[in-house]
């Protein structure tokens, strides 16, 4: 087994080149987004227990600010990025002091109603776009604007921004840091007794989370080349993150990245299959494996692995 | 961690599976991409179209002699491409503008289709027609409001239907019609639901109402799905405009209805913005109070042995109900593009494009009731324009513009008092 992660990485930097042409790189693409914000909700998601459905508003801070900066100045998108950390940055602090008195069920809730507080709020602001939206430059003037024909360029962009997520995920796990955040998963009260720092490492999860969230929703954006309300912060958009991470397995570090190469190709697919027939059999299929998965592995895909693996492996060497 | 990687290759290998997908090629046929939602919130719009897009396609490939006023249709496929078929793909983005974007790359890249169609939602043809410009792909926008669709010195994008400034436009002239019969046309008031659609719209008649120095009393957005409009209406009541536009979608243009004749309130006249007041479920729900409302639509039924009258017989039998104004711009938006491939003679995008740049088509080539369709240099047609209806009995009929009304303005309205 230890050629796995090698072996993973290469198969994920030379994929443009096993299935090749526009469209599969786009999926390869859609992938790795799905892939990157997953892993940045999973840090206050997952290691931390705390179930933010509400981090849309993170990525529409970041999805808005590129395109913002080439609406009103007429900037390169990508210069909105650093904004948009910044922004998500006080975002997080602002909404982390209040809502982290709350628990489970009903910081969900919170994180829920903020965002949608957001979205109407957007909806209505005319700087930027309203209801209508925004749009980025529809071919680059040049290779800064990151308008690019192909899909090839984005695909190594997105991998890279991945990589980085991973390793800080890595290393997160690894701290002190990362340990407290699974004490206070594991039993708030308890880490309090045991002189967890509770509510500053709650807030310094968020705090990064919302970064890397941020950073997902700029990637869209320039990609994508347009935002509204709905598609940067809908409520989708957060539901997305916490069904992809909890499908693969929260709290892991390849959980998320599990989870999106499950979701992404079985919607692509489902989609591609059935959705010129308009009889809505996508979305029943989508659902239906969702269900499937969340009844018999609620831990995700990772821990189904984890328990057929040895038994896989047992076979193969009586064999 | 390692049986994690694990995992994933396996992941990958199910992925892989999952993807391969082989696209379908057929000889002597030209294929058209087309874009809608199909499912989610806007389904029921995307579902009619497609419905109406087969009707088209089946007046394009077999003979129709009864419409002969229609391009095409009394002949079999397009002859200046030795009779080859139109072969259509539907795609559904489910009102999402990344899926859009990705379905447009997968028709044009996988499919190979010639040319594409859609896509309804705005913000959808946003991201589209970008997919379809950098590949150089003839698009074809039937039906989406928003103005710089068009306009933003984009090459490969046409669009057939008129824009929500066609409309503002439309509506000023029916106002200066009524003014010159003596009618008092003071003020207005604008009613938006608050989403790109309603306020597109809304905006437009605002910068038309300026412009023909008509004061705006008030406008007033709202969000479709509020649960109850008693302090709209009220402010409504206040300031007693001569007309109120609603830019509505369905329950809240019947909760309208319902809550000014609650409140005893009725302006002189109410003219819907299409959309809420076409759909199948207004008239039902509320034509015993809103007896004389006004509506926007370029579809007309006309009268029995008339085109539109026949061609609305065929999408009646295919989906047991009347084509509606949303379906029909669809529909129109697919005649004109069959009406280029055919001029084009030729499948290469160029060809297509020079076609579509040079169509021409007169008032009675068409199924709605544009003035015509001809593109100007940024791909937005020209002569797009709008009826205006109105609501009697159970029935919505023609009175603007005079020259092609079948019954008479009723002015006020009756409401409920009748």
């Amino acid at each position: 087994m230890k050629w796995s992660l090698p072996a993973l990485a290469a198969l994920l930097l030379f994929y443009p080149f096993i299935l090749t042409g526009p469209f599969y790189w786009d999926i390869g693409v859609a992938f790795l987004l799905a892939a990157i914000s997953a892993s940045a909700w999973n840090i206050v998601g997952g290691y931390a227990g705390q179930v933010s459905v509400g981090h849309s508003m993170f990525f529409g801070v970041g999805a808005y600010t590129p395109l913002l900066f080439y609406h009103l100045w007429g900037l390169p998108p990508v210069a909105g990025v650093p904004a948009g950390m910044l922004v998500s940055l006080a975002l997080a602090v602002a909404i982390g002091m209040p809502t982290f008195r709350l628990q489970g069920h009903y910081f969900s809730m919170a994180t829920i109603a903020v965002a949608e507080l957001i979205r109407i709020f957007v909806g209505t602001w005319d700087l930027v776009g309203a209801a209508i939206g925004l749009q980025g430059p529809a071919v680059g003037r040049a290779w800064w604007d990151l308008t690019f024909r192909s899909e090839l360029p984005y695909y190594y962009i997105f991998l890279a921004v991945l990589a980085v997520v991973l390793y800080t995920t890595f290393e997160v796990e690894r701290s002190r840091f990362g340990y407290y955040l699974r004490a206070i998963k594991a039993g708030e009260r308890a880490a309090r007794s045991l002189g967890v720092p509770v509510r500053a490492t709650k807030l310094k999860a968020l705090m990064l989370s919302a970064v890397f969230t941020s950073v997902a929703g700029s990637l869209y954006s320039i990609k994508t080349g347009f935002i509204d309300p709905e598609s940067g912060f809908g409520i989708l958009v957060s539901v997305q993150m916490v069904i992809v991470a909890a499908l693969g397995g929260a709290a892991t570090l390849f959980g998320p990245l599990i989870g999106a190469l499950l979701l992404v190709p079985l919607q692509t697919a489902t989609n591609t299959w059935f959705g010129g027939g308009g009889s809505g059999l996508t979305y029943i299929l989508y659902g239906g494996i969702i269900v499937l998965l969340a009844r018999f592995e609620p831990g995700g895909m990772h821990e189904w692995w984890q328990h057929v693996a040895p038994r896989l492996m047992r076979r193969s060497h009586a064999a | 961690m390692r049986t994690a990687s694990a995992t994933m290759a396996a992941a990958l290998a199910a992925a892989a599976i999952l993807m391969s997908c082989p696209p379908a090629d057929a000889a002597g046929t030209v294929k058209i991409g087309i874009l809608w939602p199909l499912t989610g919130n806007a389904a029921a719009a995307g579902q009619a179209s497609k419905a109406a897009a087969e009707v088209a396609a089946d007046i394009v490939n077999n003979k129709h002699p009864e419409l002969a006023d229609l391009p095409l249709a009394a002949t079999e496929g397009l002859p200046n491409q030795g009779g080859a078929k139109l072969e259509l793909t539907f795609v559904d983005h489910q009102g999402n503008p990344s899926l859009a974007q990705q379905l447009a790359t997968r028709l044009i890249t996988q499919d190979a289709v010639h040319v594409l169609l859609g896509a309804y939602q705005s913000s959808c043809s946003f991201t589209a027609t970008a997919v379809a410009e950098r590949y150089g792909i003839p698009f074809m926008v039937g039906e989406s409001a928003a103005l710089n669709i068009t306009g933003r010195g984009f090459k490969w994008v046409f669009r057939s239907t008129p824009i929500a400034s066609d409309y503002a436009a439309t509506y000023m002239r029916f106002f200066d019609d009524l003014k010159k019969e003596g009618k008092k046309i003071a003020s207005i008031a604008v009613v938006n639901e608050n989403t790109d659609y309603g306020t597109s719209v809304a905006d437009s008649i605002e910068v038309a109402a300026k412009k023909n120095n008509l004061p705006v009393a008030i406008r007033i957005p709202y969000s479709a799905s509020s649960t109850d409009v008693t302090a709209q209406v009220l402010q409504l009541k206040e300031k007693q405009p001569d007309v109120v536009i609603f830019i509505s979608y369905t329950s809240d243009s019947i909760l309208y209805m319902k809550a000014m004749k609650n409140l005893d309130y009725m302006p002189p006249m109410v003219i819907g913005d299409d959309t809420g007041f076409s759909d199948p479920s207004f008239i039902p729900a509320v034509a015993d109070i809103a007896q004389g409302a006004m509506n926007r639509s370029a579809w007309d039924i006309g009268k029995p042995g008339s085109t539109t009258y026949k061609i609305n017989e065929m999408y009646k039998a295919k989906t047991g109900r009347d084509l509606d104004d949303t379906s029909g711009r669809n529909m129109q938006g697919f005649l004109v593009l069959a009406d280029a491939l055919n001029r084009a003679g030729s499948t290469e995008p160029e060809k297509i494009r020079d076609a579509l740049a040079k169509t021409d088509l007169k008032p009675e080539q068409l199924m709605m009731g544009y003035n015509g369709v001809k593109f100007d240099a940024t791909g937005q047609n020209t002569l797009a324009s709008t009826y205006l209806i109105q609501l009697r009995d159970k029935q919505y009929q023609l009175v603007w513009p005079e020259k092609a009304a079948t019954t008479k303005l009723d002015w006020p309205m009756k409401g409920w008092k009748q």
